[in-house]
């Protein structure tokens, strides 16, 4: 496991078993991968930054597809008694856009910064288990995949995100579309599990020397967070999706009244997943402000313990706040007064964020690139989603605001103003650092302004429709009810919003062919700059030792201890040069494995066996099996892997990855 | 007087707020379902402790603003001099702890309000009307318990009066709700929960299933007539009337029809089959088991899950919910059109599967317009 250390082996190394089976060969049959370059080298490859990239690709990819759905949504109601959807078709799309934007665009773009960044943050040169890790990616696409081949073999799904029970039960979903709903998120959830047990690993155990865990760039630290909150919280959603699918598939009871089940069983469990799941999706996007605020204000982030902590505290308060989803539902007052206070409480270190946020802007010098728009747009846009956040806790109100519109423009604030600018803030701060490549910073901030205005144009007069008493999910609205003029305008806005994306999408594509990126565009402060751009395979040619919070910043600013004025002692290339000159010798990097892919592969035709036929799910499950046992005796490392260019050069203790993963 | 340049930024900001108050209240004026025009003492309540929460949340969200605005406008970078580093501030204790502990004060003071409510709301009202209020795909039914009255669509009560309904539901979870009169209760199956409602005045209230309830959510609404005293004793009196016989000849023909073709599923109360026995609907191909009780169809004003006017909107007869939507009133082209196909009106599952075969809406029964002309003449006599 992990990254060991040991004395510079005399002779051959000794990692694989002196049996049949070498390395190059695996089981005999199959030749180990090794391309290094063309499509191959990204199918099979274990690199986090390339398979941090693949995430990031494909989930920008289901963010167009989901916003796509939300846009058909938005044109039927544009004006009352829409007719652009039918009723089911209305139904499946709103279904499918909760699904798309939480499953398939928000948790893997999260998961992207995560496996790209936090490794290059720690100073390590790979997650703890690689293949672990290409296995989730591909356990994610075959989840999304698998999802989308539902409108194919028999209708998407139909019975909203949330798949409240008795609703999706047989009965009245007789489409296949939920048993494609459940059976794609239980396979993204294995994605979701493996990665966030990979990565809390990797934190604790591969970090470079010095780096306590008060010294952890604050991005990491929220990535930890959100690694916790999944491993508790996937179990508990997949729990419920297998006994959902017992019933839809074989006839289980859990939720059919009829025989006796209570259908709030399903909610229980639904939303002690859910809510964690809100920070899940938020905290990620909360580290990446906390890093590019204070780079951009030119000051470290005011009161990172504070920052750390609270971020802790919403972690642990997230699973004491889920009934806050069904205070209409009847639970009774003492359960109802107990939630609303959690609720409210849980805006406590949120708040404590968002002041210390400001309070790091406070006094500094601040620079308005385009991720210094997004990241101030998240402080005030997250801001109002908090408050509305608060109304709801008053359980009273919300049992009036619950499942009308308002509850939609409050949760596209946290999400949209929260964590999809957040991401946004992520791409135009580390695009430098992980394409090489400058996006255009003027085209970035019309994105920007577009999907500002649209975001609240489409977002903001939801409050008043809400409160007006417009409910959601609904295909169509009765003429004369006060909700056309506002409707009208949120569809307006959703389009302004898309053409945002459109822009960045520009952008991004522009970039192939942008100029080249400096080493710090931006007088970064953390660890993950202290490298090239893009970095190279084993991330850093030395492990530079930590000193403080801020590596990088410190190591190119001399403080005077008296005057505390700040003076520019060494420039990124002059660190980067030191850190080259320093190459370490035999750096074992893993090497590339066809097995995540293979095991990966068996969960779709397992899914699909399950629905249609069993010889299929027999096939997908011995996939499973087989791939197993390949990966189980190959060596993680091949001999010949070595990147070390020079071995003669240095006496130090070389590393070597000697990962089960 | 002379106004330094902050007071005139905090006029703007006041202007701001009042003017998103007014976009949020002031535009709500045709608004039937407006949460912030409560009618009775329990909707109310909720307003009373809602009211004040926006309050303080606008006043802290213009806080919040502002210090950005500030800052933004104070802090920014003026020239590319690279070496101007600003001290590098990493903290301030005291003053993080005053920052976390103030809005955990702030909450403190809209728990205790809350808390309050919640208790309150949740208290057994003495001696209510009662009324159970059961939901199933896509439409509401209401039963007064002890009484025998049935209706659907639409809920009759008495104004000035709590009243305690019962909420629950024949097949996946509904929720119960008229805005105006309280917040929302989930009809689940197998619970029954409570909430009470009252409306100070007679009047007209609307309300929708607020819980996602599949293909036809969006047309399951509902009506809420609440009556004056003496018009609640009429209108109790007329529900529990014995059945009348229609006495034209088309009606009677109706009558026919609708004994043979609907009365499977919809109960008219007192209609007797050709064995001279009262036809009830037992083994109802539906998979909540349940169609509209239709005895005294038009002492209401819509149908079909409240979607569709029964009553013309132009007549100008009141109190039709106790006298009966007189016959020019009748909105005939509507209920001709749903008798012709009733899942082209409103999207529905009317397709029998399982076994039992078991639907969930009207299907089309392909009548012929004499049938039609002849069932809508019946109709028109239920009042």
């Amino acid at each position: 496991m992990a990254i060991i250390e040991r004395p510079q082996p005399s002779g051959p190394l000794e990692l694989a078993p002196a049996a049949v089976v070498t390395s190059r060969q695996s089981l005999g049959v199959f030749h180990r991968p090794t391309t290094e370059s063309g499509w191959r080298s990204w199918l099979f490859t274990v690199d986090h930054k390339k398979l941090g990239i693949m995430y990031g690709v494909v989930a920008m990819f289901f963010f167009v597809v989901g916003g796509v759905e939300a846009l058909f949504i938005r044109l039927q109601l544009a004006a009352p008694n829409g007719k652009i959807l039918s009723a089911q078709t209305y139904n499946e799309l709103f279904t499918t856009h909760g699904t798309t934007m939480i499953f398939l665009f928000v948790m893997p773009m999260a998961a992207a910064f995560g496996n790209y960044l936090v490794p290059l943050q720690i100073g390590a040169r790979d997650v703890a288990f690689p293949r672990i890790n290409a296995f989730g990616f591909w356990c994610f696409l075959g989840g999304g995949i698998f999802l989308y081949l539902s409108p194919l073999l028999g209708g998407l799904p139909d019975g909203g995100w949330f798949a409240y029970a008795p609703n999706t039960g047989p009965i009245f979903s007789p489409t296949h579309g939920m048993d494609f709903w459940t059976l794609a998120l239980l396979i993204t959830g294995i994605a979701s599990l493996t990665g966030s047990l990979n990565l809390i690993v990797t934190i604790l155990n591969m970090r470079a020397p010095g780096m306590t865990m008060m010294r952890m760039p604050i991005f990491t630290w929220m990535i930890l967070v959100v690694q916790f909150l999944l491993v508790f919280a996937i179990p508990v959603i997949t729990v419920a999706l297998v006994l959902l699918s017992f019933q839809r598939l074989y006839g289980a009871t859990f939720f059919n009244v009829e025989q006796g089940a209570d259908p709030l069983l399903w909610q229980h469990l639904f939303w002690i997943f859910g809510h964690p799941e809100v920070y899940i999706l938020v905290l990620p996007s909360f580290g990446i402000v906390s890093e590019v605020l204070p780079v951009f204000s030119r000051k470290p982030l005011f009161g990172y313990p504070f920052v750390v902590f609270s971020g802790v505290a919403i972690g642990f308060m997230g699973w004491g706040v889920w009934a806050h989803h069904m205070f209409a539902s009847g639970l009774g007052p003492i359960s109802v007064a107990v939630f609303s206070a959690t609720t409210m409480f849980i805006a406590v270190p949120t708040g404590v964020k968002i002041i210390n946020w400001i309070a790091t802007m406070w006094g500094g010098r601040l620079w308005f690139t385009t991720s210094m728009h997004y990241a101030i747009g998240l402080v005030a846009m997250f801001t109002i989603g908090g408050l509305s956040g608060v109304t709801h806790a008053v359980s009273p109100a919300d049992t009036q605001q619950t499942d009308t519109y308002y509850i939609v423009a409050h949760f596209h604030y946290v999400l949209f103003g929260g964590a999809v600018f957040g991401l946004f803030a992520g791409f135009f701060y580390w695009w430098p650092k992980v394409f090489g490549r400058m996006l255009n910073e003027r085209l970035g901030k019309v994105g920007f302004w577009f999907m500002l205005v649209g975001m609240n144009l489409t977002f903001g007069p939801m409050h008043i429709t809400g409160l007006q008493g417009q409910p959601r999910r609904m295909y169509r609205y009765a003429d004369g009810m006060g909700f056309n003029f506002w409707n009208l305008v949120a569809t307006i806005g959703a389009f302004t919003l898309a053409l945002g994306v459109l822009l960045f999408i520009i952008n991004a594509l522009k970039s192939i062919k942008g100029p080249k990126a400096p080493l710090d565009p931006w007088d970064a402060r953390s660890y993950e700059w202290m490298t090239t751009s893009p970095p190279i395979a084993e991330n850093f040619a030395s492990i530079p030792a930590v000193h403080g919070l801020d590596e990088f910043f410190h190591r190119k600013y001399e403080e005077d201890e008296v005057t505390g004025q700040l003076t520019k002692v060494a420039t990124a290339e002059e660190i980067l040069a030191d850190q080259e000159a320093h190459r370490e010798a035999h750096i074992h990097m893993p090497s590339m494995s066809y097995w995540p892919l293979v095991v990966a592969s068996g969960f779709p035709i397992l899914g699909l066996g399950l629905i249609f036929n069993t010889l299929l799910a027999i096939i997908g499950a011995a996939v499973i099996v087989g791939g197993i046992f390949g990966w189980a005796l190959e060596p993680p490392t091949a001999p010949e892997a070595d990147q070390g260019n020079d071995p003669d050069a240095s006496g130090g203790t070389p590393k070597e990855l000697a990962s089960v993963g | 007087m002379t106004r330094t340049p902050g007071s005139r930024w905090r006029g703007r900001y006041l202007a701001l707020v009042a003017g998103a108050l007014v976009l949020v209240t002031g535009c709500a004026s045709d608004a039937p379902q407006d949460t912030f025009k409560p009618a009775g003492p329990y909707a109310q309540k909720i307003d009373n402790l809602a009211r004040p929460v926006f309050y303080i949340a606008g006043v802290v969200l213009v806080l919040v603003f502002a210090a950005v605005l500030f800052v933004i406008f104070k802090f920014r970078q003026r020239d590319d001099d690279a070496n101007k580093v600003p001290h590098q501030l990493h903290g301030n204790t005291k003053l993080e702890v005053l920052w976390t502990i103030a809005p955990a004060v702030l909450l403190v003071g809209v728990l205790v309000p809350t808390l309050a409510t919640v208790f309150d709301l949740a208290r057994k009202p003495k001696d209510p009307i009662q009324i159970t209020a059961l939901g199933q795909q896509w439409w509401w039914e209401f039963q007064y318990p002890g009484t025998g009255i049935v209706t659907s669509g639409e809920m009759v009560f008495p104004a000035g009066q709590t009243v305690l309904v019962t909420v629950s539901s024949r097949d996946v979870i509904h929720s119960f709700w008229f805005p105006r009169l309280n917040g929302k209760r989930d009809a689940v199956p197998g619970r029954f929960q409570t909430v009470k409602i009252q409306a100070d005045k007679p009047g007209e209230y609307w309300g929708q299933c607020t819980e996602f309830c599949g293909l036809s959510h969006a047309n399951m609404r509902m009506r809420a007539v609440a009556l004056s005293p003496a018009d609640w004793e009429r209108w109790q009196a007329n529900q529990t009337a014995a059945y009348a016989a229609p006495t034209d000849t088309l009606a009677k023909a109706g009558e026919a029809q609708f004994a043979a073709r609907c009365a499977s599923c919809h109960q008219i109360n007192g209609l007797l089959g050709t064995d001279g026995k009262p036809i009830i609907p037992r083994d109802v191909p539906q998979v909540s088991g349940a169609a509209p009780n239709l005895s005294h169809l038009m002492s209401r004003s819509t149908f079909a899950g409240a979607i569709f006017d029964l009553k013309l909107p132009e007549c100008t007869a009141t109190n039709t919910e106790v006298t009966g939507t007189p016959v020019e009133c009748l909105n005939r082209s509507a209920l001709a059109a749903w008798l012709r196909n009733a899942p082209g009106q409103k999207p529905m599952v009317p397709e029998l599967k399982g076994d039992p075969p078991k639907g969930r809406g009207m299907p089309n029964l392909n009548l012929t317009e004499q049938q039609i002309q002849e069932l809508i003449a019946y109709l028109s006599t239920r009042k």
